[in-house]
């Protein structure tokens, strides 16, 4: 009998391996849910740490509640602004794009391998969607920045294909079981899955907000964990009602993270340690899953569709769906690459295991195969590649200090910049000598585009910024201070 | 970064009509009009204009820098007009304005909105720039100027 005091150490010692070996191999490029994959392996059964796991039922629904963690942070952290431009882009990518790449990997299956188009097609539906996860930690692994509408079209696509791919799946799955099932009930499932995903999600956004912003609880450390309930009650609602909840989830962390709330720092951060959290255990779990054993004997089928996949599907997908945006022939390229797979995949493999589709073992293992590739090949070159092509901006010399400041809703406090006026009497002057208002602070002087945290002593200068923290009903009295007049002046 | 790089033509304007300093300011924000980097410009100008209620941004020596930082674009974007003509700002050494630059910053990008003002602040303290600035009638003067004096400073 295993007791949960064991589970518990078996966790935290593999939680805490996966951290470390993160932070060993940062500089290695190396993406990080390949390292978890990797950890996940090594304690499995064939690895050193010969913990016996099969449960595929347990892993899909570990995956699921992790990706809906994941896909809600990814939305809090998308900024709408440059989002908005690439919206069409990115849902035809999303549907289109992800249609056509299970399309071509299932004529390519059926070919190659001889079997029936519609088990290709599962094959190629389950790999069709990119990973939000995967290009969400490479995009903002923080070593890259891509000009233009890149980073927003291809993180967008991530989130809301999902839907997509997992309609496409299911669908292929109920005609494999049931061949006389009309085709109109799988399509009416399409509708129902984005129609409502859609729609939930943003009325669930703006719910959300509402409700933290209206409800004002004494103790701070209820937020988190009402905004947490709320968003596992989008995604379920959703998906009970028979909606994407994926899709609802990801479109409510969007329309949230893209308007004012209580706590909105605090929340956003407590979603990003859960999304982390998420991802590590996810990618632990699949690779727990995983026999290695099992996976070298198709190796070379694995490596054939991946192939296919990387260098024939994704490429004619967004090539073919993109030409209305007229995106350059470098962006394409690119776009073409970050065709990263990674969770959903695997999650959605686990569908025929479960339903028990013929050879779906091998299924699942040849997936597993595609994910590792796509991951090792794609994820390890994006930064090579998007400055090969061009497409990586220079990166900011990080020496800033981190300057943000949320006010409350009244903002009757504000952070504002203010400017020594050129001839002004406060020039030469110490901080300490201007008597500023009790409630208002200089936090930051820059000057010659350097910053100095003042202090009392601090001399002004003509032409330094000040930031200040100015209490609205203050700003006269400031106004008053650095406005006096010069002794040149008063001369004069 | 810099500066001039921002300012194109099309963001200049060298003989400003405008008299009063919210004309002046509005005259400016419409040079943004259907620009790629500005998804809202009445939020724009409502950012700007709220910073000014806070304090005027004529800091002095004919010189005014209105600013404001808002969600409503997606990269800074700035705008420089002149004129001849006193132009009424209310600034803070009761001084007519004859130079104007418009700083429009993103929410989030706090750290360069503010180094580019004390960018452009350093650049007007020189008396010898803003003379020249003050007796240049073409934009395309105006410009060479910027990217000259500009010249002598780092990247941001």
């Amino acid at each position: 009998m295993i007791t949960i005091d064991f589970l518990l150490l078996i966790g935290a010692v593999l939680l805490l391996l996966s951290i470390l070996f993160a932070k060993a191999f940062q500089n290695l490029g190396i993406p990080t849910m390949l390292i978890f994959i990797g950890v996940g392996m090594l304690a499995g059964s064939e690895g050193i740490g010969g913990i016996y796991f099969d449960d595929a039922k347990l892993t899909q629904s570990i995956g699921i509640v992790a990706l809906l963690f994941i896909l809600f942070s990814g939305g809090l952290d998308t900024d709408w602004p440059s989002s908005k431009a690439v919206m069409t882009p990115a849902f035809v990518l999303a549907t289109l794009g992800v249609f056509l790449t299970a399309v071509i990997v299932g004529i390519a299956v059926m070919l190659l391998f001889d079997t029936s188009f519609l088990w290709g097609f599962l094959v190629g539906s389950i790999v069709s969607s990119t990973d939000a996860a995967a290009v969400f930690s490479v995009m903002r692994a923080g070593n890259i920045r891509l000009k233009g509408r890149m980073k927003p079209l291809l993180e967008l696509e991530s989130g809301s294909n999902d839907p997509m791919a997992i309609f496409l799946t299911i669908g292929s799955i109920e005609l494999l079981l049931f061949p006389e099932k009309p085709a109109l009930n799988i399509l009416w499932l399409l509708i129902a899955q984005m129609g409502l995903g859609g729609t939930l999600g943003l009325l669930g956004g703006k719910l959300m907000t509402h409700l933290v912003n209206r409800l004002k609880f004494s103790y701070e450390g209820i937020y988190p964990v009402f905004a947490l309930a709320l968003a596992i009650l989008v995604y379920s609602f959703t998906a009970n009602v028979g909606g994407s909840g994926f899709l609802a989830i990801y479109i409510a962390g969007i329309v949230m993270g893209n308007k004012q709330f209580i706590q909105k720092r605090s929340l956003i951060r407590f979603f990003d340690g859960l999304a982390v959290l998420s991802q590590i255990t996810m990618f632990l779990t699949l690779g727990l899953l995983v026999f290695p054993s099992e996976i070298g004997d198709i190796w070379w089928v694995g490596l054939l569709i991946s192939a296919i996949l990387i260098f024939i599907a994704r490429p004619l997908s967004v090539f073919l769906t993109m030409i209305p945006f007229r995106f350059s022939f470098r962006e394409n390229l690119f776009a073409s690459w970050v065709g990263l797979r990674g969770a959903v995949p695997i999650i959605l493999a686990t569908f025929p295991l479960i339903m028990g589709i013929e050879n779906s073992d091998l299924i699942f293992n040849i997936v597993f195969f595609i994910v590792l590739t796509s991951a090792l090949l794609q994820g390890w070159s994006i930064n090579p590649a998007a400055r090969l092509l061009g497409l990586a901006e220079q990166e900011e010399k990080k020496k800033s200090i981190p300057l943000e400041f949320i006010s409350d809703k009244d903002d009757e406090t504000v952070l504002e910049e203010v400017i020594i006026p050129f001839n002004s009497g406060v020039i030469g002057k110490q901080l300490a000598e201007l008597e500023f208002p009790d409630t208002s602070r200089v936090v930051l002087i820059v000057r010659s585009e350097s910053n100095i945290i003042p202090n009392g002593k601090t001399e002004l200068m003509e032409g330094d910024v000040l930031l200040v923290l100015i209490k609205r009903s203050d700003a006269e009295g400031i106004r008053n201070i650095i406005q006096m007049p010069s002794r040149d002046s008063e001369d004069t | 970064m810099k500066l001039s790089d921002l300012l194109s033509e099309k963001y200049i304007i060298s003989n400003l009509k405008s008299r009063h300093k919210e004309d002046v300011i509005n005259e400016l924000i419409d040079l943004f009009r259907g620009d790629d980097k500005v998804n809202d410009i009445e939020k724009v100008r409502a950012s700007v204009m709220d910073r000014e209620k806070i304090m005027s941004t004529g800091v002095g020596k004919n010189f005014a820098i209105p600013h404001g930082k808002t969600d409503a674009v997606n990269d800074i974007i700035c705008a420089f007009g002149r004129t001849n003509e006193p132009i009424d700002y209310q600034s803070l050494d009761s001084q007519p304005v004859h130079l104007v630059f418009l700083i429009v910053g993103k929410d989030t990008m706090v750290s360069t909105h503010i180094k580019l003002l004390s960018r452009i602040s350093r650049m007007m303290t020189k008396d010898g720039f803003r003379e020249k600035l003050l007796k240049e009638t073409t934009v395309e003067g105006i410009i060479k100027h910027f990217r000259e004096e500009e010249a002598n400073y780092f990247e941001l």
